[in-house]
This record gives C-alpha cells, structure tokens and sequence, in this order.
C-alpha cells in the first residue's frame, strides 16, 4: 500500500497562556491550555495540493510548523512520508520543503547563492549536485540576475523565489507553505502563483500543503481545502464540492456559510 | 563523523564570508589590540618590583602574566557568548527556524555556529601577544607552540559546556543570562587573570579551583612562559578535559531539553 505524503490523526495542540510581569519567568514551565489544533484527521496523497483555508488564529500555521518539526504536538499523529513527526525528525525533514512566507530566514549579508548553496549542502547536496541545483533553479525561479547580490538588496518578490528555491533544492516528497505571498504585491502574487502551479505542481512529483487567505490561490493550485475554524477540521473537500455541499456560487461563499460568517460581512483578511 | 566534520566547515565559512562583508571591524580590532597590549605593559611597569617578580610563577614579569589572563578571560567570554549570540542572531534573522528544519544535526548546528567566533578569539589573542612581543617584550623564546595549541583545544572543549549551558537558558527565558555574569565575575576575582590564585584567602582558591578558568590559565601560562614539557601541564589539561567530558554532554542535554520546551510552548522563534 502507497504511503500518503502526509497523514494526521487527531493532532491535537495545546499552547500555555502568555505570561506577564513576574510571573513570565515561569514561562516556560506553564502548564498548556490553550486550545490551537483539535483532532485534525486527514491524508495527503502523492502528487496533490490541499489548501489550508481558515481565519487569522484557525489553526493554519500551527499545523505547517507540527509537521515542519518545528513545534511539538500535545498528542495525536502526524507523518511525512510514513516518519513520524515526533519519534523521526531527521527523516521526516529529509522530505519535506518548508517556505515561511515571510521574506526573513536567509543570511542578509551573504548572496542568493551563497545562502541556497549552504542550505543546499546542509540538506546533504554534495558541493556539485547544491552547484548544480542553483544553476537550474537559477534559471527556472528567474533569479539568474540577483544570484551573485547580497540578499539584503533583493526584493521582497525574489526573496520569496528565493526562499521556494531553498525549499525545493533537495527535492523533497512533500512542500509546505505558510501564506507564501503573503509580502508580494498582486502582480508578484500572481506570478509566483502561476509559476508554482507550473514548476511545482505540474510535474506531479511534489505534494503541497499550504496556507492561504488568498482564494485566488487556493482556487488556482489546490485539490482540495481543508477548512479550519478554531483548531477544528470543520470540512475538507474539492472547491467545487465545497460549493455544492453549502449551495454556494463561489468558494468565498461557501467558505462563510462553512464558518457560519454573515458573506456581506467578510473577515477582512480573507478580502483577496 | 566526515559528515560532522564537513558541515562544521560550512558553518564556519557562511560566518566567515558574512565577516569578510565587514571588512573595518578587523582592522579595528588589530589596531584595539595595540593599544590593550599597550596599556598593560605601562600599569606592570608601573607596578613591578623584584618581590612581584618572585611571586610570580613564570618568567616574564607582571606584563606577560596579565596579558595572557587577559587575553585568556576573553577566551572565556567568547565560548560564553558564542552560543547564545548566534543563538540570537539566528532568532532575529529568522534563520534559526531554517536551519532546524535542515537535516543538520542539533550538535552540528551548534558547534559549526561556535567555529568562526573562537577561531577569531584565538586570532584576536594571538594579535595581543604578536604586539606584545614586537613592542614590549614579551619573551616567546620559551613558548612550547603544542602545548599552546592543546592547552587552547582542551579549554575550548570545556568552556564549551558553559557556553552551552549559557544558549539553553536564553532558548527557554530569551533574555540576559545571569549564570554567565557572575561566572565572567567570579573568574575575574577567582580566576587568576591579573594576579596569582596563591595571594587569595583559602576559601577563594577553593573556590578558584573549581574554576575551568584557573586550569586553562595555569596551563597556558606555563606554555608560553615557562619553558616547559609537555608532562608538566599534564595535571591541569586532565582537569579541563575532565570539565569538558562532564559539561558537554550535560550541556547538550540541557539545550535539547529547552529546545524540545520551547517547541512544546511554540516560543522558538520569540523574542
């Protein structure tokens, strides 16, 4: 039987409560209430696209970061490329690709190449498959030109190629995304859309979980969305179901009757 | 183990690089390092006497004995800063989150970002004693440059745990750290930098020989000064060793330990 890219089983996480004056010392040892993710259930498949879909404080981004190693679960599963999360993070980082969405993370005063050879090598490239790598994404991700530049003078546009170039470079089973135009102008926006839809998606060897408030994004790349209200999986299904289970004309729509939001009314984030 | 070895050197050239990108700091510094070197040779001259002399352990008079304590304790403060600075500096830039989501190992990550900085420490010291013996006098005539060398390996070992111990604090409450303070204050009374652990009440030696500082001293003292063998600082380079072999491990343990805290309470990334 195939192993999913992903599967969860009812992830759960809990944060502690934020702390102030003396008591923030303690900080770190506060027992964890607060609710985040609820037993989140879901696969996904070889090859697919599922968007994150929910407002500010969904549960989005905590999600991404359990299966980015980078936050620990309060309980439940979740495997990457049959690798547990928790028990097997080497493993579970050898393949997966991780783009913040924000255009921090690299070594400002280094070049674009300098910073995805190191990230490169650290991924376990040798010296010339990393060399060989940035020269073809060089010139896929058009960065050719703002490769040999320190990264402090690149826009916000190519830092986030940038920053999907790095995620890709090792060629990992499953990518993560959080909000990955998040800081680029609608024309960037736009761009970079289209061009992961067609270097990364459609050759069909990557799977894609990614965040987004953007419905232009998630009608254009995803399979499927997963709707989070709360930290709950509150639906998970094609757009076009989506539409159809809520008797809506648009996955705006669809999304508000989902969460119970009055569609004259939009959350202002999810205004794309 | 080559693994190990290869991405320590691509830590220590991706900090290299970046330092190479400033490029007035290090003239700086040698030019700093002149006028240090300057200012000890002229309070030992003002305070030598033969009785200072003959309290001294090694030849050389008070300048040669205060230069190397204090170029020494800046050994000290580089493994003590070393950790938790990259630490910070990889929070703030948002890097720290990319490389833990690398496939480098956590004792990787850490030792490769300490490279550079106590590479540059040993420059900086040896800069101090190069000035020292063009200008002032500084007698290398009787350096055993292995001892040197191992004395400076084995002291980085151990103050390594501290620094260690120093970054695990910050990971879990994100600012200062005053475990590192009193232990730079204490090695400064304690420690023997600008003047013999023998002239202090007993209850201080005692205390100064539970100090990795007052081992590594003693040793790189003798090495540059005293025209030993090797045998000679075989006592106090097993006693930092011994540090290091109970420090690091216990270091390394307390940093995967906040580490595995602050993903369970989502703080990594705060400042």
């Amino acid at each position: 039987m195939p192993v999913s890219a992903i599967s969860l089983e009812s992830l759960t996480k809990f944060f502690p409560p934020a702390r102030t004056g003396f008591r923030a010392f303690l900080q770190p040892f506060e027992r964890p209430s607060l609710p985040a993710l609820q037993n989140i259930s879901f696969e996904l498949r070889d090859a697919e696209s599922i968007a994150l879909l929910g407002a500010n404080g969904a549960g989005k981004s905590t999600l991404l970061r359990i299966l980015a190693t980078l936050l620990l679960p309060t309980s439940g599963r979740a495997t990457i490329a049959g690798h547990d999360a928790v028990s097997s993070p080497r493993a579970v980082r050898r393949s997966l690709g991780y783009h913040a969405g924000s255009d921090q993370g690299f070594y400002a005063r280094l070049t674009a190449r300098e910073n995805l050879l190191f990230f490169g090598r650290l991924n376990r490239l040798s010296t010339s498959a990393a060399r060989d790598r940035v020269s073809q994404f060089a010139a896929q991700f058009e960065l050719a030109e703002s490769l040999d530049r320190q990264v402090r003078t690149l826009s916000s546009g190519t830092i986030q190629r940038l920053s999907l170039a790095r995620a890709l470079l090792h060629s990992p089973r499953v990518l993560l995304l959080d909000e990955p135009t998040r800081s680029l102008d609608a024309i960037a926006a736009a761009s970079f859309r289209h061009f992961l839809k067609s270097h990364v998606l459609r050759p069909g060897k990557t799977s894609l979980l990614f965040a987004s408030h953007s419905l232009a994004e998630i009608e254009l790349l995803a399979d499927r969305v997963a709707v989070l209200q709360h930290g709950r999986l509150i639906a998970l299904d094609t757009p076009a179901a989506l539409q159809r289970q809520s008797s809506a004309s648009t996955l705006e729509e669809a999304f508000f009757r989902l969460t119970g939001h009055p569609h004259e009314s939009p959350a202002p984030e999810l205004r794309s | 183990m080559i693994s190990f070895l290869r991405e320590l050197w691509l830590f220590f050239l991706r900090d290299l690089f970046i330092a190479k990108s400033y490029r007035s700091p290090f003239v700086m510094e040698v030019v700093q390092a002149l006028f240090g070197t300057a200012t000890f040779y002229y309070v030992a001259r003002f305070v030598e006497s033969p009785q200072l002399r003959q309290s001294l352990p090694q030849a050389g008079g008070y300048f040669a004995f205060a230069l190397v304590g204090f170029v020494f304790l800046d050994y000290l403060n580089a493994a003590l800063d070393t950790f938790d600075r990259s630490l910070e500096e990889a929070r703030d830039s948002g890097t720290l989150e990319h490389l833990l989501v690398t496939q480098t190992s956590l004792p990787a990550i850490l030792a490769g970002s300490a490279l550079y900085p106590f590479v540059a420490t040993t420059l900086r010291i040896a800069v101090y004693v190069v000035w020292g013996a063009l200008f002032f006098g500084f007698p290398l005539h009787s350096a055993n440059w292995f001892a040197v060398f191992l004395v400076l390996i084995v002291s980085l070992l151990a103050f390594s745990g501290l620094g260690i111990f120093s970054a695990s604090y910050l990971l879990l409450f994100k600012r200062g750290n005053p475990a590192k303070w009193f232990l730079l204050g204490i090695s400064s009374i304690v420690g023997g930098m600008l003047f013999p652990v023998s002239i202090l009440p007993d209850w201080l030696q005692f205390i100064a020989r539970l100090n990795p500082i007052t081992y590594a001293l003693d040793a790189m003292r003798a090495s540059l000064l005293g025209s030993i063998h090797l045998r000679d600082i075989l006592h106090p380079l097993a006693i930092l060793l011994l540090f290091a072999a109970i420090l690091l491990p216990l270091s390394m343990f307390a940093f995967a330990a906040a580490l595995r805290r602050t993903k369970s309470t989502g703080t990594l990334a705060h400042r």
